[in-house]
């Protein structure tokens, strides 16, 4: 753990205050950029498992700091006559095992990544994104009940993960700039003679 | 794998377990200082963004005289431009001296609070007004806005709030058909992207006389909201084989929620 590794944890918490400032685009079913996803998804490739499982843990828990609608104590919640089912939600902390799991999913072609090919991991994290936003309704919906699937929920969460995808190129280059700063390797370019050596 | 990567993932699942099994007073304790703590760059953003838009509104407006009257006297744009601005300036004094004249009409002691963030999150309807526990605000009161009722506070810090917005499934209201027997429970309704939004009200009779049009107020009931607060218009009714189900159109215009109303002390007694 070096200086990039808390560069990268400022970064999240810089992302969270960002991602208050992102709006919603009503014209795309709602559709937003997820900022904070973004960024953990760009810097899992460029780190090992460990700081992968506690950059996870940050920006899973600040995640649902700031999203998860947490209930009322039993004496704001209402007459339990009138107010019977106030009905579940997720679990503060569900976000982090969420978070843990897109990491592993992304760490699964690192090695593309190490090779430049950053272009994958990009699209990769559109993947992980739409993958993470689907499992998170489901979530709710498990919790809640009622499938409800519509074609304006499937859209919200395909514009959500192309908007978020696009901006992969842009974070990806501030962890380049990043590791150039704090002098921390990411591109192994060692790997491509040892994989010529070995043909 | 590595020892250290070992010893971390063991570090992660007790911290998995820890974050999971916190009691709700603790979870809300820690959203109360994640929104003390992000109030202050929400407050600097919001004034930056409201800054930013009136510039691009006056860049946009001043394009649009230039194009029409590009052929008139320098004079002229100059006078246009103020007229804009008058109007402009005419049109939101409209929307404050509404504002003024519903809470004046409130017989509630509230508190006028502007909304600088809306939605921030995906899946639920919640908002963040500028308002907090330094003006007497606290969990769960309801918020009302022109049109009627908004939502209910739900974490305060000191100076801000995060509210839930009626149209959220979690905000549930006891409430009336205006001119009729008929009570139920409304929330909002999950999954409706790109369309109005709709409450659902629902424990309605099953063969109720329930007809497109007619108003839904909140009943007092519960101990959550005061009574005779509108909400809405009913859309459609629908009758089931155990119980009735209406959708509501919402009269509060979420999509242009811009000051609100957080009822700090009721001053009537709740039903």
């Amino acid at each position: 753990m070096g200086y990039y590794h808390l560069s990268l944890f400022f970064l999240i918490v810089t992302a969270c205050i960002f991602q208050q400032f992102v709006p919603s685009l009503s014209s795309l079913y709602d559709a937003k950029i997820l900022l904070v996803p973004l960024v953990f998804l760009c810097a899992v490739v460029t780190v090992d498992t460990g700081p992968m499982l506690i950059l996870g843990f940050v920006a899973g828990f600040l995640w649902d700091a700031q999203h998860v609608i947490t209930p009322l104590p039993a004496e704001l919640s209402g007459n339990p006559e009138v107010y019977g089912d106030p009905g579940g939600d997720v679990r503060f902390g569900y976000s982090i095992i969420l978070y843990a799991l897109m990491g592993l999913f992304m760490q699964g072609l690192q090695p593309l990544f190490r090779e430049g090919k950053w272009h994958v991991s990009a699209i990769l994290a559109g993947i992980a994104i739409f993958l993470y936003l689907s499992a998170e309704y489901l979530c709710l919906t498990f919790v809640r009940g009622d499938l409800i699937i519509s074609r304006g929920l499937f859209l919200k969460i395909s514009f959500t993960a192309l908007l978020t995808m696009l901006l992969c190129p842009l974070i990806f280059w501030i962890l380049y700039r990043l590791a150039a700063l704090f002098h921390y390797t990411i591109t192994y370019e060692g790997l491509a003679p040892d994989r010529e050596a070995a043909n | 794998m590595k020892p250290i990567n070992f010893v971390v993932l063991v570090l992660f699942i007790c911290g998995v377990v820890w974050a999971l099994t916190l009691s709700e007073r603790t979870v809300r304790r820690i959203q109360q200082t994640y929104y003390a703590t992000i109030g202050p760059f929400l407050k600097g953003g919001s004034a930056m963004e409201t800054r930013a838009r009136d510039f691009l509104e006056e860049i946009e407006h001043s394009k649009d005289l230039e194009n029409r009257l590009r052929a008139i006297e320098e004079e002229y744009i100059k006078l246009r431009s103020i007229e804009g601005r008058l109007r402009e300036l005419e049109s939101e004094n409209a929307v404050l001296r509404r504002a003024l004249d519903f809470k004046e009409k409130m017989r509630l002691n509230v508190v006028a609070a502007r909304v600088i963030k809306r939605q921030p999150a995906t899946w639920w309807e919640t908002a963040i007004i500028d308002k907090g526990q330094n003006d007497s605000i606290g969990a769960g009161v309801p918020i009302i806005a022109p049109g009627g009722l908004a939502g209910k506070v739900d974490i305060a810090s000191a100076d801000t709030c995060s509210m839930i917005l009626l149209t959220d499934e979690r905000c549930q209201v006891s409430v009336q058909v205006a001119g009729t027997p008929e009570v139920g429970i409304l929330h909002g309704m999950r999954g409706r992207y790109g369309e109005e939004p709709r409450l659902i009200l629902r424990h309605l009779s099953r063969e109720a006389a329930i007809l497109p049009g007619m108003k839904v107020i909140t009943t007092g009931k519960g101990g959550l909201f005061p009574s005779n607060l509108l909400i809405g218009t009913v859309r459609e009714y629908t009758p089931g084989p155990v119980e009735g189900v209406a959708l509501v159109q919402p009269s509060v215009n979420f999509d242009e929620l811009g000051v609100v109303f957080v009822i700090a002390q009721k001053s009537e007694p709740e039903g």
